[in-house]
C-alpha cells in the first residue's frame, strides 16, 4: 500500500497503521483496527517517557503479522539510541500486539510506557463519505480490561482491550511502569479483541493468539503447496505467479456461513467482502490453480440468491447478490447491502462459472447441488432483466438514491458514452451483458442436458442463444467502425463509442465468426492498444482520459479476460501480446498489479503510471496472472483431458506448470516462447 | 399500519381471521400448510422463533427436512434459535422489514446454527410497496 501505511489482515478483520504501528485515524482516515465493517479503534499510539516512537524498519512477516523496530524519539536529529522497542502484531478476532523493549545501557531504566486506545467505532461507509455518528459512547475500566463501546439502539460495538503485565488502565489508554535491568528487556503482549458490548457474541473467544498464527501459517503453506508450480526461465514471472497465490490467500475471506470455506473478497482493505461479480470473476481466473474458491462461491453465492423484489435492495428473485455489509449504516438500512443486487451481470456469471468449473472438476455433485439456484439464475435473464422487452439484458436501480448508477463492471457515472461524449438515458443495455446472458444460456444448456437430464430447457436454451446471438450481431455492429456498440440506449440506439467490452464479447462467445477479426484489430490497434495493454475506452473518443476510472486507463483484469476471448476465437498470438503487456506492467509493481494503470502510449512513460487507488491487492487484479498463464498455454478442458496448445511470448523462454488439478488428477503442462510480440506491436500498428 | 394479507402465496391458502390481526400466526401457518418448500431444499435441522410479545413469548418450531416442513408450538431445543420482539415479526411476516437487516442491528438475536438463518429468510415476502411498484411496471 501506498503513503507509507502499513496493513495485516485475517478475513475482513484487518489493521492499516503508519510505520511506527501507531493509529492516529481522523474521521475519514483510512488508518485503524477493521472488522465486519466496522472500526474498532481508531488511536493506538504508543510513547515512552512522553516520547514518539521513530520507525527504523517494518517487516512484513505474513499477510496477518508484521513487525515494527522502532527507536524513542522524533527522528528529526541523529538518535543515540539506547532503547530499542518491537512491536509485533498479528491479526486474529481482533489483533494481538507482543511489545518488548530493551535496554542496551549499562544501568537499569525505570520507563512509563503508555499505550493511548481510542475508538469512533465508524462503518466503512462512513469512513469513505465522512459521515456523522448518531450512538452514544462509553469506556469502561473494570478488572485490569478497558472497555470501549458504542450503542445505538440495539446496536452494539465493543472493543476490549487487556495485557498479560501489570497495568494502570483508565479510559483514554494502557499505562506500564517499568524497570528494565541493564542489558535486559521487558515484554507485554496486549489483545485487542473485538466483540459486541455486553458479550453477546463475542466470536471466537478464549482463542490463543499464538495457536491462531501457527494455524494460519500451516494454512498459508498448504495452500502455496497445493498450487501448480511454476518453472520458468523468467524470475520476474515467478515473482508475479508467487506474488499472485500470496494475496490470493490473503483476499480469502469465509463467510459467517461458508462452513469455515473461503472465498474471494473484492479487494484489501476496503473490499474484504463477498462480491457477486468480483469473486465471480476472480474464481474464474484462478480456477486452474485453486479450484475450491470457485466451489465456495458458487455456495455462498446460491445462499443468498434473491428470492423477493425488494426495490430498497434491487432484488429480484434469482438475482445474485452484488455486495454484502456487515455495519452500522447497513444495518440501520441507510444503506442497502443487507445484501445489495445491484449488478446485472454477476447473474448470468453465476451460471457461466458453474459450468466452467464443471469442465475443470468434473464435479457434478456440485452442479446437482446447484440445479436450483442455476435455473433460477437463468430464468431472472428472461424474466427479470429484460427491462425493455426487447430480449436484452438492460439495467435501471430502483434504489434512485443509494443504488448503483450502472450496474455492470465499469459503474462509475461516466463510463457509458456515445462517439461524441453524451451519456445515454435509462435503460441502458450494455454489450457485454448481452454475451454473458448468451454464454449462461450456452453453458446452462450443457448442464441441462449432461448434469440436470432435462433436455427440454436445453433445447429451449439453446434456441434462445442462437436468437440472442443473431439479434446481437445485427443490433449492436457498428457498420462504419466495425466493432460492436457499447450498449443500447433506451431507445434502442447504439452507444457507439469504441470500448474494452468488445474483448468480453469474444470471451463470451456471442461475435460472429465473420466479424472476429475486426474485432480483434481493434483491440490490438492504436487507439485501444497502450503497449501495455487494452484501454478500458478508445483513444480519440469523446470521454477519453488516459486516467479516466473506465475511460481510458487499462485494467489488468479486463485484459485477462481480453486476451482469453481472443484465444477462444484462434488469434493465439494478440492473445500473447497482451499477456507480454501486463505481465511486463507486473514487474513496476513487484508482481502486484493494481487495479489499474494509465492510458499513456507505453513508449512515452517508459513505465505505466499507476491510477491511485485505496485498494491493493484487488482481487480481479491478483487474479490475472492466474488467466494469462492459462491463456499462454492455451489450457482448456475437453472431456476428461486438458489440452495444451502454448502459445507464449518469446521473452518468457521456457515455461512449465507442474501439477495443475483438474478432472484428470494433476498434469503438466510445457511451452516455450515463440510469439514475437514487438512484431505483433508493429503489426497491429499498420 | 398496513394489515393487508402479508404474503402473496397466503392470499389463496389462508382464510381465517388472524391473518389480517396476527401477520406472523397467518404466516407460520400458511408454512405449515406449504408442507414442501423448494426455497429449503438445503435446508435440514431445527429452527425456533421466539417471539417475544410484552411479558409473554410465543414459540414457533420449524422443522425442515430437506425442504419438506413441520411447523409446531412446541418449546423446546433447536439448532437455531431466532427471537425478537413481536412488533417486528409482524412486519418482517409481511415484508415490511427485512429480516438480515434486524439481525445486523441486534434487533433479532440469533443462537445457534447460521445457515438456518440464511435459509429461513428466504421464506419472507417481498414489500407490498416494492409489489404495487413491480406491478405498475408490468402494466405500462
Amino acid at each position: 500500500m501506498s503513503d507509507g501505511l502499513v496493513q495485516i489482515l485475517d478475513g475482513n478483520t484487518f489493521v492499516v497503521s503508519d510505520e511506527r504501528g501507531d493509529i492516529e485515524a481522523s474521521p475519514t482516515d483510512p488508518t485503524g483496527l477493521f472488522s465486519f465493517d466496522t472500526r474498532f479503534l481508531s488511536r493506538w499510539v504508543l510513547t515512552i517517557d512522553g516520547e514518539r516512537m521513530n520507525a527504523l524498519s517494518v517487516d512484513d512477516l505474513q499477510y496477518y503479522e508484521t513487525r515494527f523496530f522502532l527507536v524513542p524519539g522524533t527522528g528529526t536529529v541523529y538518535i543515540d539510541a539506547k532503547l530499542s522497542v518491537i512491536r509485533q502484531r498479528s491479526v486474529a478476532n481482533g489483533f494481538h500486539e507482543e511489545l518488548t523493549i530493551l535496554n542496551h545501557a549499562d544501568k537499569a531504566v525505570d520507563l512509563v510506557v503508555r499505550m493511548d486506545a481510542g475508538c469512533d467505532f465508524a462503518d466503512l461507509f462512513e469512513v469513505k463519505d465522512a459521515l456523522k455518528k448518531k450512538g452514544r459512547y462509553s469506556a469502561s475500566t473494570s478488572g485490569g480490561k478497558l472497555v470501549l463501546g458504542y450503542e445505538r439502539g440495539p446496536f452494539s460495538r465493543a472493543t476490549e482491550i487487556s495485557a498479560t503485565a501489570r497495568a494502570r488502565v483508565d479510559a483514554e489508554g494502557l499505562t506500564f511502569r517499568v524497570r528494565i535491568p541493564a542489558h535486559g528487556e521487558w515484554t507485554t503482549e496486549i489483545h485487542v479483541v473485538t466483540a459486541r458490548l455486553g458479550g453477546g457474541q463475542a466470536p471466537r473467544e478464549g482463542m490463543d493468539p499464538k495457536r491462531e498464527r501457527q494455524r494460519m501459517q500451516r494454512n498459508l503453506e498448504k495452500w502455496l503447496h497445493d498450487a501448480p508450480r511454476l518453472e520458468c526461465d523468467s524470475d520476474e514471472l515467478k515473482t508475479t505467479y508467487r506474488r499472485s497465490l500470496v494475496d490470493l490467500a490473503a483476499l480469502r475471506f469465509s463467510p459467517p456461513i461458508a462452513g469455515g470455506r473461503a472465498l474471494p473478497a473484492a479487494g484489501l482493505p476496503w473490499f474484504m467482502t463477498m462480491f457477486g461479480r468480483d469473486s465471480i470473476f476472480t474464481s474464474l481466473q484462478a480456477l486452474p490453480f485453486t479450484p475450491e474458491l470457485a466451489a465456495t462461491t458458487l455456495r455462498a453465492l446460491g445462499d443468498w440468491q434473491g428470492v423477493r423484489l425488494d426495490d430498497f435492495r434491487d432484488e429480484d428473485p434469482g438475482r445474485i447478490l452484488h455486495e454484502m455489509r456487515y455495519g452500522e449504516m447497513t444495518a440501520f438500512e441507510e444503506r442497502p447491502h443487507s445484501p445489495y443486487y445491484g449488478a446485472v451481470d454477476a447473474t448470468p456469471l453465476y451460471v457461466v462459472l458453474l459450468d466452467e468449473y464443471e469442465r475443470w472438476t468434473g464435479d457434478r455433485a456440485l452442479v446437482r447441488e446447484l440445479e436450483v439456484e442455476a435455473k433460477a439464475a437463468l430464468n431472472w435473464i428472461d424474466e427479470y432483466a429484460d427491462l425493455q422487452g426487447t430480449g436484452y439484458v438492460w439495467y435501471k436501480r430502483r434504489n434512485e438514491e443509494s443504488g448503483l448508477e450502472n450496474q455492470c463492471w465499469k459503474d462509475s457515472w461516466d463510463s457509458i458514452s456515445f462517439r461524441d461524449g453524451t451519456l445515454p438515458g435509462f435503460p441502458r443495455a450494455t454489450c457485454e451483458l448481452q454475451g454473458y446472458a448468451y454464454d449462461a444460456k450456452v453453458r446452462g444448456a450443457r448442464l441441462a442436458r449432461l448434469v440436470w437430464k432435462d433436455p427440454e430447457l436445453a433445447d429451449k436454451l439453446e434456441r434462445d442463444a442462437a436468437d440472442l446471438k443473431r439479434r446481437f450481431n445485427r443490433d449492436y455492429w457498428v457498420e462504419d467502425g466495425e466493432y460492436f456498440a457499447l450498449a443500447l440506449d433506451p431507445a434502442g440506439r447504439q452507444v457507439d463509442a469504441l470500448a474494452s467490452n468488445n474483448g468480453h464479447l469474444l470471451w463470451s462467445g456471442i461475435v460472429d465468426k465473420s466479424k472476429a477479426k475486426s474485432v480483434a484489430r481493434h483491440l490490438l490497434g492504436p487507439r485501444l492498444f497502450s503497449g501495455w495493454g487494452v484501454r478500458t475506452l478508445a483513444e480519440g473518443e469523446g470521454r477519453y482520459n488516459p486516467i479516466g476510472y473506465h475511460v481510458g486507463t487499462v485494467w489488468p483484469y479486463d485484459n485477462s479476460f481480453i486476451a482469453w476471448g481472443l484465444r477462444r476465437y484462434g488469434f493465439k498470438d494478440e492473445a500473447a501480446a497482451i499477456a507480454a503487456g501486463i505481465l511486463d506492467a507486473a514487474q513496476f509493481f513487484g508482481g502486484r498489479l493494481p487495479e489499474a494503470f494509465g492510458g499513456y502510449e507505453r513508449p512515452q512513460t517508459k513505465y505505466p503510471v499507476q491510477y491511485p487507488t485505496a485498494c491493493s491487492p484487488q482481487a480481479w487484479s491478483t487474479g490475472t496472472p492466474l488467466l494469462l498463464l492459462r491463456t499462454m498455454l492455451g489450457l482448456e478442458p475437453h472431456g476428461e483431458h486438458l489440452v495444451v496448445d502454448p502459445a507464449l511470448p518469446s521473452a518468457i523462454g521456457h515455461l512449465e506448470l507442474l501439477d495443475i488439478p483438474g478432472r484428470w488428477g494433476r498434469i503438466d503442462a510445457f511451452g516455450r516462447g515463440r510469439v514475437d510480440v514487438g512484431t505483433r506491436k508493429r503489426a497491429a500498428r499498420r | 399500519m398496513d394489515t393487508r394479507t402479508p404474503h402473496r402465496r397466503q392470499s389463496r391458502e389462508v382464510g381465517d381471521q388472524q391473518t389480517a390481526t396476527d401477520p406472523t400466526a397467518a404466516f407460520f401457518e400458511a408454512l405449515a400448510r406449504r408442507g414442501h418448500e423448494p426455497l429449503l431444499d438445503k435446508a435440514t435441522g431445527t429452527t425456533r422463533f421466539d417471539v417475544v410479545d410484552g411479558r409473554k413469548t410465543e414459540r414457533w418450531l420449524v422443522t425442515v427436512d430437506g425442504g419438506t416442513i413441520a411447523v409446531s408450538r412446541r418449546n423446546v431445543a433447536a439448532d437455531c434459535v431466532i427471537r425478537g420482539d413481536k412488533a417486528l415479526f409482524d412486519r418482517i411476516a409481511s415484508g415490511k422489514s427485512n429480516a438480515v437487516a434486524a439481525v445486523l442491528r441486534g434487533d433479532v438475536d440469533v443462537q445457534g446454527d447460521w445457515r438456518l438463518l440464511v435459509r429461513m429468510q428466504r421464506l419472507f415476502p417481498s414489500s407490498p410497496a416494492s409489489l404495487r411498484s413491480a406491478a405498475r411496471r408490468k402494466r405500462s
